[in-house]
């Protein structure tokens, strides 16, 4: 040590000329101990770090510990921090709840496990090798450990790979900026690569209108082959070849029909299968996401709406593990191009030339209220459409009635539905409790074109529990195995009496549901229908204390919040006698049953087929772009948030029909929309209950005996055309092309 | 007393002392306001357009908008403003459009809202204007 600094004694002398001339100038000789020099100390291990109490971990990546056998919990050490998890957990779900983020691409936490893209390997104690993390189970006292040279080198290596065969195409590529491969290379690959040979290429294949496919890029991680035969149903992606000349297509030429394709799109880590419609439009990092709900049909699935601007780029789904798990219709997922075309943006009004004319807020409202004191208030009617939100059915229906009329109902509920008693027109096992059931009997309904999500709900647990499936009604296609035990009427008639050789199967099943279709509704022996739908259900045990299996699927988003709020048609024959009808939305109205004379309102968000018969058009927003309640066919209510601002001149439906109220006279007594709430929870409180969902109170023993005869007429489809049944989706160029190419014919 | 009103000045003059004196100084701006009316007539090509009649009700209007002020310095200052904004418009230093939309047509102006809508509550008055209220 003094050697050291006579050492450096002797050298300043000589840079003091150095020293002087810079005052901060920091010379730093190298000093040498003797412990140092000694080949023993090389050899001393470091001393033991004190042991740390470890800060407490919350499990990552949204996973759940769920303990259905509390014994039955094992303990396992992910990098030193115990945790106890259930006995059929994975080394991959153990460090999920350990808060530990392992990279994969193959593994989804929905599917069934592939274990090929070798990407979530850690290292375990005891093991010669690094183990697939997603397929290994987690045993007692495993030690895993993920940030060890080992893993980390694993890693590396398998990123290296990956990108071999992968093209430079992030540039042009449409998912980067989300893309899992660009994120786990840069948090988990080594900087340079050593390939230098010619990279392959694969020929892209046509999967339809919707989902782009550049099959160069593709990884094989088989998600798509695995979401597709699993989740979706149909068998139609596989993978051909082997090693390097791997490729994921469909063996024939064929394209993807199924309702569930576009989940593809979000499955898929790499861009190999992305969006059509998106194609080139956007990037990730340029949309402003909004978590809203989707109104195509009664389900409420939940989405994010990316948007750009006054334009809504693209709809993703939301995860919402009670209705739609993680994935969307096609339907839901690319209707929003309709947002663009033939929307209203003025108030107008007809001329006497036919023609309409645009004109100002206040000369169409006091055109509109002058008429409506020239009629009487029995000739008075009021139709709110599929695409209603609670608000403005609340506030048309006040209207309507301080007018003294009575006629206002939503489309379809035909004569005769009475909303008295919940139970008859909701799902009443949740969306999420159809996974207990283990018989199904569909009554008059396609769930596929009704209702994708229910659909795949249904398929899941028939292939969870191998449940048994029983359908009456038209010839119609499913995803699963299913029984088509009739096509009308008289096989209810022989269910019920028990003649019915799926009777026997009925009645052995713990929990049998029962799913009538609301297209029934709209028949004139409906009642007779139900009520043997009814002693079914009481032959098998269907209502019980803890399981009520008696389901209702409605069609439209607006029609649960409408028998809730009461818009019920009380007479057949109001729209034939009407001289004023108000139609807010409502396209499905028969234009034809509107009497030649009758001065008609049509006021909407898009120039469908009602308005051809209006007088007064009224520009109103639509489901994007206004905060509406609507709730869903199980009873969970939902709200809307405003992602994009409201096109031209519209206003909010409520809006107009408040303003409407002040111009006749009638002023109702809210001017905001938290009035307007609060007068509904005065008539229905579960409306104002967001986020929750209201189970039906009395079950189906309060209902009188039915009197009346089921004819013989066999059930009817619902849904003529999937991609095309709301105002929206027929103005959406791409629902036009996937219905004149993905239908089946 | 008070320094003449002169359409270019040299210099700020000095705040009223009371009540009085700005109200003199108000209607002072007024008749200046009134005799270069034909000029900016005459500079603009406003003949057809309007009446010389209905500019000064919109000058008047616009003052009588600022009546319930008592404070003499605020009242300095709007008469600054409406000085500037004079000045500009006599150096033909705006443009017919801008005139036309700030003093003859157009929503906003107190000669444009008629009888509809004094008995109309808010919330109708905020629906004609837009959506978002």
């Amino acid at each position: 040590m003094g050697l050291g600094i006579l050492a450096s004694r002797t050298i300043r002398p000589a840079s003091r000329l150095l020293q002087s001339q810079s005052s901060n100038f920091f010379l730093r000789t190298i000093v040498s101990k003797p412990e140092l020099q000694s080949p023993e100390s090389a050899a001393v291990s470091e001393p033991e770090p004190p042991t740390q109490i470890l800060p407490p971990r919350n499990p990552i990546g949204g996973a759940r510990v769920h303990f259905s056998n509390p014994e039955d919990a094992i303990e396992v050490f992910v990098d030193g921090y115990a945790v106890k998890v259930p006995k059929g957990f994975t080394v991959l779900q153990a460090c999920e709840v350990a808060g530990v983020d392992i990279p994969r691409f193959c593994y989804h936490s929905r599917l069934s496990i592939a274990g090929n893209c070798r990407m979530c390997l850690v290292e375990v104690e005891k093991s010669p090798k690094p183990v697939a993390s997603c397929a290994m189970p987690a045993l007692p006292g495993m030690k895993i450990k993920t940030d060890t040279p080992i893993a980390k080198k694993a890693r590396e290596g398998v990123m290296e790979f990956l990108l071999m065969n992968h093209p430079l195409d992030c540039p042009i590529c449409d998912q980067g900026g989300e893309c899992d491969l660009q994120d786990q290379s840069m948090a988990f690959g080594s900087d340079r690569g050593r390939f230098t040979e010619m990279k392959r290429s694969v020929v892209d294949k046509n999967l339809g209108p919707l989902v782009k496919t550049v099959m160069t890029r593709c990884i094989q991680c088989t998600r798509c082959v695995r979401f597709a035969s699993e989740v979706a149903g149909v068998q139609d992606l596989g993978m051909l070849g082997r090693g390097s000349g791997e490729e994921i297509g469909t063996y024939v030429e064929k394209l993807m029909t199924s309702e569930l394709s576009g989940n593809v799109i979000d499955i898929c880590p790499v861009g190999a299968l992305t969006s059509k419609p998106f194609a080139f439009k956007a990037r990730n990092w340029e949309l402003k996401a909004t978590e809203t709900i989707d109104v195509s049909d009664a389900v409420g699935s939940n989405i994010r709406v990316d948007s750009r601007g006054p334009e809504v780029m693209r709809i993703i789904p939301r995860l919402n593990e009670d209705i739609n798990e993680e994935w969307i219709s096609d339907k839901t997922r690319f209707c929003y191009d309709g947002l663009k075309r033939q929307r209203l943006s003025d108030p107008m009004i007809r001329d006497s030339d036919g023609r309409f004319k645009a004109v100002s807020w206040r000369d169409a409202l006091a055109v509109v209220g002058d008429v409506i004191h020239q009629v009487k208030p029995e000739e008075i009617v009021g139709v709110a459409g599929q695409l209603s939100d609670a608000e403005s059915m609340m506030v048309l229906k006040d209207f309507v009635n301080r007018m003294g009329s009575d006629n206002v109902w939503c489309e379809g509920t035909a004569v005769g539905v009475d909303a008295d008693l919940r139970y008859s027109y909701l799902m009443n096992t949740s969306i999420s409790g159809l996974e207990n059931a283990d018989i199904f009997l569909l009554v008059g309904t396609q769930p596929r074109v009704e209702a994708a999500m229910v659909n795949a709900r249904i398929c899941k647990t028939v292939r969870a529990s191998n449940a048994k499936v029983g359908y009456v009604g038209p010839p119609a296609e499913f995803n699963y195995d299913c029984k088509h035990l009739g096509t009308g009427p008289d096989t209810l008639k022989e269910i019920a009496a028990g003649r019915h050789p799926f009777c026997t199967a009925l009645k052995n099943a713990k929990n049998p549901a029962i799913i009538v279709g609301a297209g029934l509704f709209n028949r004139t022996d409906k009642n007779a229908i139900l009520s043997s739908v009814e002693s079914i259900a009481q032959a098998n045990n269907v209502v019980r204390p803890d399981w009520n299996g008696l389901n209702f699927l409605l069609l439209y988003a607006a029609q649960a919040a409408a028998l809730d709020l009461g818009l019920i048609q009380q007479s057949a024959k109001a729209l034939e006698s009407a001289k004023f009808v108000y139609l807010m939305g409502a396209d499905d109205v028969d234009v034809d049953k509107i009497p030649k004379d009758a001065f008609v309102v049509y006021q909407g968000h898009h120039g469908d087929k009602a308005v051809y018969r209006a007088n007064v058009i009224l520009p109103a927003s639509a489901f994007t772009e206004k905060e509406g309640t609507y709730e869903n066919t199980e009873g969970f209510t939902q709200q809307t948030v405003p992602a994009v601002p409201t096109v031209g001149d519209a206003r909010d439906d409520w809006k107009i029909v408040r303003a409407l109220s002040e111009i006749s006279g009638v002023k109702l007594p809210y001017n905001s929309i938290e009035g307007v709430r609060s007068r509904i929870k005065n008539v229905a409180p579960n409306l104002v209950n967001t986020d929750e969902r209201e189970p039906a109170a009395f079950g189906p023993t309060l209902k009188p005996e039915c009197k009346e005869t089921m004819s013989t007429t066999p059930f009817q489809p619902a849904v003529e055309n999937f991609y095309m049944t709301n105002s929206i989706t027929r103005a959406s160029k791409i629902m036009a092309q996937c219905s004149a190419v993905l239908l089946k014919k | 007393m008070a320094a003449p009103f002169t359409l270019r000045k040299i210099g700020v003059p000095p705040n009223s002392a009371n009540l009085t004196e700005a109200r003199r100084r108000v209607f002072d701006f007024f008749r200046a306001a009134c005799r270069s009316i034909p000029t900016i007539m005459d500079i603009y090509n406003l003949q057809d357009v309007v009446a010389p009649s209905q500019l000064r009700f919109a000058i008047s209007a616009q003052i009588r908008n600022n009546a319930h002020i008592t404070d003499p310095k605020v009242i300095d200052l709007l008469l600054f403003k409406g000085m500037e904004e004079l000045t500009d418009i006599v150096d033909h230093a705006k443009q017919r459009h801008h005139i036309i939309g700030q003093y003859v047509v157009g929503e906003g102006l107190v000669q444009n809202t008629g009888n509809k809508d004094q008995g109309r509550t808010d919330f109708l008055k905020n629906f004609y204007t837009s959506n978002y209220f």
